[in-house]
Formats: structure tokens, sequence, C-alpha cells
């Protein structure tokens, strides 16, 4: 089932909190409103952990991770480092990374498999990726942009990249990740797709913005309410992809 | 908090002090005071700069290569909270500490030992070229002796 929810105000919520298949880490913010989304769908299964990186709520945007580990930027302090690994457990890696693109969210998207990664990206840093989430690394662009853990968001089962992602591209990108994508949008036409949109295996949140259609979307591509995907070929087809 | 180097002169620089410049190339460089950061700015190397710690283990005077560096260095990979071994590696610093302030007092000593029997012989010849200097208030001081007691005799003869 996929949620709507908001950070102060903010759809962003890709920004503010990191959804995987054994951990949740969510932003400090003024108020337990967030947190408790979160943790209402999640706390049963999964530890769902209040932390800051650098100082910063944009945890999101900060680090990268997966069922296997979590990668932290450089920025991140000791304390915070400590806390995480404290809270996570004891299976999943946690690792601290000296890297110039230090919003690793930003320039890392990944699944339990494979894991799309900005050009520039440093060799040594993709080898601690490689190691740490137990991913297969490829250097991509989505729709031309480099930032690709920002235009595309994907599980297990399906992805979702930016809308003006043309076919060809969806088609390499598929092929690369093994999953069916869909190019879509979240929060009302946001082509941020990362940003405003955290999912794992069997559920998603996303910005309050988000339209039903949206949200059907979401559900059917990662295959969340056991929705076919061929809904999005089929008859979603025409109203949401833009080529 | 963490206590880092600074960049320059490798002291520590506490909470609230010192500043810090980022490269473009995200390199952090942290100063501990004004006089270190304008040396940077001046693009002195700190290893040539003879009043930094660089320079002094560069040129081998404070002891540079040993397995007590080892000890403290920066760690990515965390590990899980566990008060005993948290216990256990407060100890250990401790001991390494003092382990390593023996080594490095031990290795200046030798540092000077060294060169000891050559300020020795440079004494020895500095005394016997200037040994004038030592010896003419002996001298005087014999003469002064001898007519001291010269007066006391006369007086006494005097008196008798």
């Amino acid at each position: 089932m996929a949620t709507r929810a908001h950070f102060e105000k903010s759809c962003e919520i890709g920004v503010f909190s990191k959804l995987t298949n054994t951990y949740c880490l969510t932003a400090i913010g003024a108020s337990e409103n967030f947190y408790s989304v979160f943790e209402s769908e999640l706390a049963e299964t999964i530890p769902v952990i209040h932390t800051s990186l650098a100082g910063c709520r944009i945890i999101g945007t900060l680090c990268v991770g997966n069922r296997h580990g979590l990668i932290v930027p450089s920025s991140a302090t000791d304390q915070e480092l400590q806390h995480i690994r404290n809270c996570l457990p004891d299976a999943v890696k946690v690792q601290r990374v000296e890297e110039r693109l230090s919003a690793l969210g930003n320039v890392v998207a990944c699944n339990d498999y494979v894991a799309l990664v900005h050009p520039d990206l440093d060799v040594e840093t993709e080898e601690i990726i490689a190691d740490t989430l137990r991913v297969e690394v490829f250097r991509q662009t989505i729709a031309g942009n480099v930032i690709v853990g920002n235009y595309c968001a994907f599980n297990n089962a399906g992805g979702l990249v930016h809308p003006r992602t043309n076919t060809n591209d969806l088609d390499e990108l598929s092929s690369l990740l093994q999953v069916p994508l869909a190019a879509g949008t979240v929060n009302r036409g946001s082509d941020a797709i990362g940003a405003g949109l955290v999912v794992n295996d069997w559920c998603a949140f996303c910005g309050m913005d988000t339209t039903s259609t949206e949200l059907s979307v979401i559900e059917s591509i990662f295959k969340i309410s056991g929705a076919q995907p061929s809904a999005i070929t089929g008859h979603l087809r025409d109203t949401l992809v833009d080529t | 908090m963490r206590l880092v180097k600074c960049y320059f002169c490798s002291s520590t620089i506490y909470p609230g002090h010192g500043i810090q410049f980022v490269r473009n190339d995200n390199k952090v460089f942290k100063f501990c005071r004004a006089k270190c950061h304008k040396a940077f700015k001046k693009h002195r190397n700190p290893r040539k700069v003879r009043w930094t710690k660089a320079f002094r283990k560069s040129a081998g005077k404070e002891l540079a290569i040993d397995s007590t560096f080892e000890f403290e260095r920066n760690r990515n990979i965390p590990v899980k909270y566990n008060r005993e071994l948290w216990n256990k590696s407060l100890e250990a610093i401790k001991r390494v500490q003092e382990i390593k302030m023996k080594r490095q007092h031990q290795y200046v000593k030798n540092r000077l030992k060294a060169n000891t029997a050559a300020l020795k012989e440079a004494d020895y010849e500095e005394v016997k070229q200037n040994i004038h200097i030592l010896e003419e208030p002996k001298v005087k001081k014999e003469a002064k002796i001898k007519r001291a007691t010269q007066v006391i005799q006369e007086i006494d003869m005097d008196t008798d």
C-alpha cells in the first residue's frame, strides 16, 4: 500500500527519509508526524530510526543503502555513525566513504541487486558500493541527468524514472536493472522521482501532493498492492508517459 | 566532539578554534590559528618550515615511524557499542599513549647521545685554547693571598 506523507509541509519526502527492506531512516523534524507515518506502517517488521547526517535533515539525499548495507558520506560525524550502527541490525553493513560527490543519495540509485551511479563517481567509491551493498554497479544517466538518484526510484520488482526518459533509454535501463520500468511523475507532476518517493519491496511512501493516478502507477509498477505492471503499458500509458 | 589536527603545524584544534578551508576538490584543510592559515596562503610547505611537526618528523628530529602511530586513525566502519569493548579500548588508549611517550623520549635521548662525544671533544678543545682565561684569575688570587699574609705578618711584627 502506498502512503502519502509530508515532512514539515514539504512533499519531497525522499529527501528526508531512506527506506530499504531491512531498515528505515527518518530525519529529525520539529514534529513526530513524519516519523509516525513510517512507524505505523513499518515498526512491526523493520526498525525505523531517527537520525541526522552531518547535522543535516536531508538524510535521504546524503546516504544510500539497501538490504545489505548503508553508505554515508564523509561529512557524517562519528556520533551519527555510531548511532546508526547501534540502531541498525547487525547484518547491515555501515560504512563511511570519502567521496567528492558527497550527496550519495543523489548520485546513486540502487535496489538489492543493481545500482546506477553518477558517471563521475570515484572508482574507489564504486568498489565500496559494490562490496558493501552487494550490487552490480552501472554508470548511467537518466534522461540526460547525471544525478540518477534524484530522477529514479526502484525496488526489486520495478522502477519509476524521469518522465522525459525516451523509450530507448527506458529499454536500456530496464535491461540493466532486470526489472520493468515506467516513466512517470510524483507529487502532481514533479519529475524528481527519487526525491518525492521512497519505496521498498512491500510498501511505498510519496509526497502529499501525489495524485491518485500517480499513486496507482506507483502501486502497480512497484508491485505493492499486487496489481500488474501491465496496467501502465495499457490504459494508464496515454495519460502519463510523455513521449 | 572530534579534536582534529592542524594541517600546517599538527597541533590539536579544540572546538571553537581555528578556521577551515575547503578546496574545490573537496579536500578540507583545518588550521589551528591565523599563523598557520597565513603560512598556508603563502604556499609554505609545512615540511620545510622549521617550527612544524611535519618538519621535525621529516628531518628525523622526532619519532616518525612507529607502531604506536597505527592506532590513531580515521575509521570508516563503525563497531557496535559494547560496554566491555569500550572499557578495554579506553585502557588500551592509555597504555598506548604511555608507550608512545616513552619511545618518543627515548628517541630524542638516543639522537642527542650520538652527539655527546663530539660535544665533549669540542669542550676540551675550547678549554685548551682559552686556558689563559682560567689561569689568570688563579694567579691573581694567589698573589692577593700572598700580599695579604705579608701585610698581616708586618702588623704582627709591629705589635710585638
